[in-house]
């Protein structure tokens, strides 16, 4: 085994270590869709049947409704589901694919998501502070678990970030797509 | 540099940036942060955290992942595959029959699950090979494949229409009633064209042979129709029906549904646990990418919105000396010509927010032209550049050529085009059924 070898075996170990909460963030949160259903299947029954809605179903569809598409987010970016117009991009040869996707999330991607992980960190602190509550419903659930999912979607997204770029820089060296394993 | 200004910059520098192929979710938060601070500096800060929280209490749209779901497990359930093969053994006679069939399930699928993708993939992996077998050519095939599939985005439950609601300020029950017949007419519209073209010259479809037909009896035909075919025909009646009489949100209605088709998979002994666990991946995966685009794309709008752009391009939209249907038929061109590099989202949420209010000074019906757009939008999956839905045809049938499938397509881009004519000569189409309810 060569050194270079040894460097690019390293760096598929580093992915694939980084790819893993993403991963199984995302594998978790793909069942929130069964309570959410059965919440609002609940909800329905005794909505329009027995004309008794309930206080919280609404509140425990956007919560996981919103911890859903949030959380999801690294890992559609791991899948590559993020929608990109790529008509132009699909001609490029793979080197060059690699090097826009590297060049946009060091020059884009990382700035932006680290703002918004600052903002979202401190929006969601100061509800933990207050203990805030959604004074607007009925059942006045405690609102900072739902805030906490921003920066914690933010540092997903950054930690899934480094990862992509790694593999754009393997498929630099290597001129050969990325396989996840 | 004033504000506005600013504001085009970045519109330009997000045309360009979308353009490279990188995922525009991130191009559109990255450069709406950076016109934002430059426009009114730390404010956009609070716009960032406030539209995106904003967006994560909507409970109309957590009716996405709930009929994302549906749909995919009435796509893992085969239910669509047996009702491909039941109809194909009771019209097989006809010329040009796989056309009317594909059309037929491309509606019934549009109902059921408003997902472009699974429906082309699901009629790709059906019907492609039956019609190359059959001797059916290949550009018009694949034209129908992909314009069928792209009905979902139109008949409801559409989850264009879904967004589309709070956008233009109608309800999305209303946008679900009078999008019906429109996209009746569109699936009517290509059936007409494809079995007038196959009458013409039968070479364009032959008809099933007599021994194919005859290997299966009446009784075994009716009853494949009933037992494949009614009980999804009820649940997606039901769903649609109870949101379109405004018995309940669509919310509601896309939770029973997810929960009825669950049970009719099970029922039909369909549905494993592996195929279980994919239909919850996709759903993930497509709830997380399509809200959070849409999420970016709402808080560039946003910022635009802030910068007093839009309304730039609003007073500049008015003073233009054109009639009311010139003014439509500018606002609906630019929407074909961008819809097509672009996606949906965001002509949606930024483009469409720029046009209301000379929609409103014109006097149109919002939910006239929320469907106009609808409809213009359908032809962004079909016309190159980006023409999403041969990516996901060619995926699925990898030995047709890109170019027989662009130009398949195109004759159906015409065909949407005269459905939007038809519909702007016509308000009616639009308006009298949701005038019913």
């Amino acid at each position: 085994m060569s050194s270079d070898d040894r460097r690019l075996a390293l760096m598929l170990r580093v992915i694939a270590i980084l790819d893993m909460p993403a991963r199984w963030v995302g594998k978790l949160t793909a069942w929130l869709i069964v309570p959410m259903i059965l919440a609002l299947v609940y909800e329905v029954f005794f909505r329009y049947v027995l004309n008794e809605p309930t206080i919280w179903a609404y509140d425990i569809t956007y919560m996981l409704y919103a911890a859903m598409f949030m959380l999801g987010a690294a890992y559609a970016l791991q899948t590559d589901s993020h929608v990109r117009a790529d008509f132009l991009y699909n001609m490029l040869p793979v080197r060059y694919q690699a090097g826009i996707d590297a060049f946009f999330y060091i020059l884009f991607f990382f700035p932006a998501l680290a703002i918004f992980t600052w903002l979202t960190w401190h929006y969601a602190a100061d509800s933990w502070q207050e203990l805030e509550r959604i004074p607007t419903s009925p059942w006045m659930p405690p609102i900072y678990p739902l805030k906490s999912v921003m920066p914690a979607t933010g540092i997903l997204l950054l930690i899934q970030g480094v990862s992509e770029v790694l593999k754009s820089l393997y498929m630099l060296i290597t001129n050969e797509r990325f396989r996840s394993q | 540099m004033s504000d506005p200004t600013i504001g085009f910059i970045a519109l330009g520098m997000i045309f360009v940036g979308v353009l490279t192929g990188y995922p525009m979710a991130f191009t559109l938060l990255f450069i709406a942060l950076v016109a934002g601070l430059a426009g009114f500096g730390e404010q956009v800060f609070y716009l960032l955290t406030y539209q995106f929280f904003g967006l994560m209490r909507n409970t109309t749209l957590a009716a996405i992942p709930l009929f994302l779901f549906m749909g995919y497990v009435l796509e893992q359930s085969g239910l669509m595959d047996r009702l491909f093969r039941a109809l194909r053994m009771m019209l097989g006679r006809l010329n040009g029959s796989l056309y009317l069939i594909v059309l037929i399930v491309a509606v019934i699928m549009a109902a059921a699950t408003g997902i472009v993708g699974a429906s082309i993939t699901v009629l790709g992996v059906m019907a492609a090979p039956i019609m190359q077998k059959c001797g059916y050519p290949t550009r018009m095939s694949a034209g129908t494949l992909a314009a069928g599939g792209t009905l979902g985005i139109l008949i409801p439950p559409s989850i264009m229409l879904i967004v589309m609601g709070p956008v233009v300020g109608v309800p999305v029950a209303d946008l679900f009633t009078a999008a019906i017949i429109p996209g009746l007419l569109l699936g009517g519209v290509y059936v007409a064209y494809t079995l007038f073209r196959s009458w013409l010259n039968p070479a364009l479809g032959p008809p099933m042979t007599d021994d194919e037909v005859a290997s299966t009896s009446m009784s075994h035909k009716l009853y494949e129709l009933a037992v494949g075919v009614l009980p999804v025909l009820v649940i997606i009646g039901f769903t649609l029906g109870v949101i379109i009489f405004g018995i309940a949100t669509p919310t509601d209605a896309a939770a029973t549904g997810a929960f009825a088709s669950f049970l009719l998979a099970l029922g039909y002994r369909r549905l494993t646990w592996a195929k279980f666990r994919l239909c919850a991946h996709r759903t993930l995966e497509a709830t997380a990418f399509i809200l959070f685009l849409l999420a970016a794309a709402n808080f560039f709008g946003a910022v635009f919105a802030k910068l007093g752009s839009a309304q730039v391009l609003t007073e500049y939209l008015a003073s233009l000396p054109l009639g009311p249907v010139l003014m439509l038929i500018v606002m609906l061109a630019i929407v074909f010509v961008l819809g097509s590099p672009l996606e949906w989202i965001p002509i949606v949420l930024v483009v469409v927010p720029i046009f209301l209010p000379t929609v409103e000074t014109m006097g149109f019906d919002p939910l006239w032209f929320s469907i106009l757009v609808a409809v213009t939008l359908q032809t962004s999956w079909l016309t190159p550049p980006m023409a999403l839905a041969s990516y996901f045809l060619k995926g699925v049938v990898p030995n047709w050529s890109m170019g027989d499938i662009y130009i398949g397509m195109l004759q159906f881009v015409v065909l949407q085009l005269v459905v939007v004519g038809l519909l702007i000569a016509f308000p009616q189409l639009v308006l009298w059924l949701p005038a019913q309810t």
